[in-house]
């Protein structure tokens, strides 16, 4: 008798377990389901508005440039390869930075002018040969 | 006889706070991971402006004291320094700071050149939900489990941020388990981008990003706060930060506003939240069977969320046509970890061809998974908060 009501006893456990089990999992699907469609939504929208905003702002400079008498050209499909543009950046860099793959060749001499003082003077200096 | 008497005995004080005689093995084995980490920062440069002062945090966390004697030492001792030091993550003060300087060092053009990329942003999030079943199977609350659910995120400050207002109690082990994969990126990627791509896949070469102008720039942190904040709410200090440092610099009028937020401000923050963080890894509180759990479920959400992101790229191939085409690799960039992820691309991508140059185009899905892991928070919080 003892045997069968731990049986029942364990039967109910892993009966109640199971069905916790599945609140459980269900309730963790719905969230998981509705946060991950909500950020998809968040940044579908996002990126369909900035699509359709480059757009209009082509469109807009298309209609400027032909109102002022200028033709206007699509760049859409301007293919520069990956080397080209690395090339361009690099120099862009270096010329903002400041590097110099040679140097001016064109050199400045500027006369100074020294009023003499006895501080400066030759006269008095300590480099004078030893005379005999 | 009783000076020496009161000597000894002041000795023998002295010796019972001493770190020796308060040491016990979780002190060691914490001071010696503390250690490895400064090996990983230093000798092996993995995120070392992170690793560095996580891993003098670890140490300084675990040095022995006599702990509730009331002297004001630990982190977790009210009254103390480090307290203090502290009150800024687990208020969830320095996340939106950090969001701030990371705002003002991004540039978005790469995102905004094909807008379409920012989906594989999206796309690399499944990790966090995914993450957040298991957890809540394994037996974690709602609140706890989406706090591990967002390692899967890999960013570090939003981490922090919604398991400060979750799970406050499993703050340490998610931070650090969150800077970690963050720093093992270019460990953990390669495989799963490998296994998941074939060679043919992995030398596709995309069409170089459009220029982008000064307006589209000026726009974007606009819209996209008021898109994603309006969508999910409570990414707002998140969100909210990273637009306005954004703004800042795009703006071309706030470059000094812009250089204090992107240089000296997150650096500030940077050290101040890497040495509590680590700080707060104090054997006693930390050496728990949970915090295994954790790491072992953020490593997991972080190779879901690469998984996610490669398989959504090619997901989209089926799609696009000719020129069009995405090399899948760069949707492993969507699980943020700025710029990280994008780095690892960009070496895959010049491993299996030395003209292939992906940097630029994993940014996009990069960055736009920052505001993906923000929004992702954000959710959770608007979902799991009112329960607490």
């Amino acid at each position: 008798m003892d045997t069968l009501n731990t049986a029942v006893q364990q039967a109910g456990e892993t009966a109640q377990n199971s069905k916790e089990f599945w609140t459980v999992l269900n309730d963790g699907l719905i969230i998981s389901i509705l946060g991950y469609a909500i950020v998809f939504m968040a940044l579908v929208g996002l990126s369909v508005f900035m699509i359709y905003f480059t757009k209009l702002l082509k469109l807009n400079l298309k209609k400027k440039l032909e109102q002022s008498g200028h033709e206007s050209t699509e760049n859409d499909d301007l293919d520069i390869p990956g080397e080209v543009t690395a090339a361009i950046a690099t120099a862009l860099n270096q010329h903002f930075a400041e590097i110099h793959d040679f140097e001016n060749t064109v050199i400045t001499i500027q006369k100074v002018q020294r009023p003499y003082s006895p501080w400066s003077s030759k006269i008095y200096g300590l480099r004078h040969s030893p005379r005999n | 006889m009783d000076v020496l008497e009161q000597l000894w005995s002041g000795f023998q004080t002295f010796v019972q706070y001493t770190g020796f005689a308060n040491a016990t093995l979780g002190h060691i084995a914490m001071i010696a991971a503390g250690s490895f980490f400064l090996y990983l920062g230093i000798k092996k440069e993995f995120e070392p402006l992170l690793l560095v002062p996580i891993g003098f945090g670890i140490i300084i966390g675990n040095i022995p004291f006599v702990e509730g004697a009331g002297l004001q030492l630990g982190i977790y001792e009210e009254g103390s320094v480090l307290s203090y030091l502290y009150y800024g993550v687990t208020k969830g003060i320095y996340p939106p700071l950090i969001f701030l300087g990371i705002g003002a060092m991004t540039d978005f053009s790469a995102l905004l050149s094909n807008p379409k990329l920012m989906i594989l942003g999206a796309a690399a999030q499944v990790g966090i939900f995914l993450t957040f079943i298991v957890a809540l199977l394994l037996g974690f609350t709602e609140q706890q489990a989406a706090a591990i659910g967002i390692i899967g995120g890999a960013d570090g400050p939003t981490a922090i941020f919604l398991s400060s207002k979750l799970a406050p109690e499993l703050i340490g082990a998610i931070a650090i388990a969150a800077y970690s994969y963050m720093a093992l990126v270019p460990v953990i990627q390669p495989p799963i981008i490998k296994l998941l791509t074939s060679d043919k896949e992995r030398k596709i070469k995309m069409k170089p990003p459009r220029s982008v102008s000064k307006l589209e720039k000026i726009m974007f942190p606009i819209v996209g706060l008021l898109l994603t904040t309006f969508i999910s709410p409570g990414g707002l200090p998140l969100l909210g930060m990273l637009f306005f440092g954004n703004l800042l610099k795009e703006s071309g009028v706030t470059k000094r506003l812009a250089d204090t937020a992107a240089k000296p401000l997150i650096d500030i923050v940077t050290i101040l939240l890497g040495l509590t963080v680590g700080a707060s890894t104090q054997a006693t509180t930390f050496l728990t069977p949970e915090s295994i759990g954790i790491f072992v479920l953020g490593a997991v959400s972080f190779m879901i969320a690469t998984a996610g992101g490669v398989l959504f790229a090619k997901f989209m191939n089926l799609f696009l046509k000719g020129d069009n085409k995405l090399n899948p690799m760069i949707g492993a960039a969507g699980v943020s970890a700025v710029p990280d992820s994008a780095r690892v691309v960009q070496h895959l991508g010049i491993k299996e061809d030395p003209s292939n140059y992906l940097l630029m185009h994993a940014m996009a899905p990069n960055v736009s998974g920052v505001i993906g892991s923000a929004v992702a928070a954000g959710i959770m919080l608007s979902l799991l908060l009112k329960v607490v």
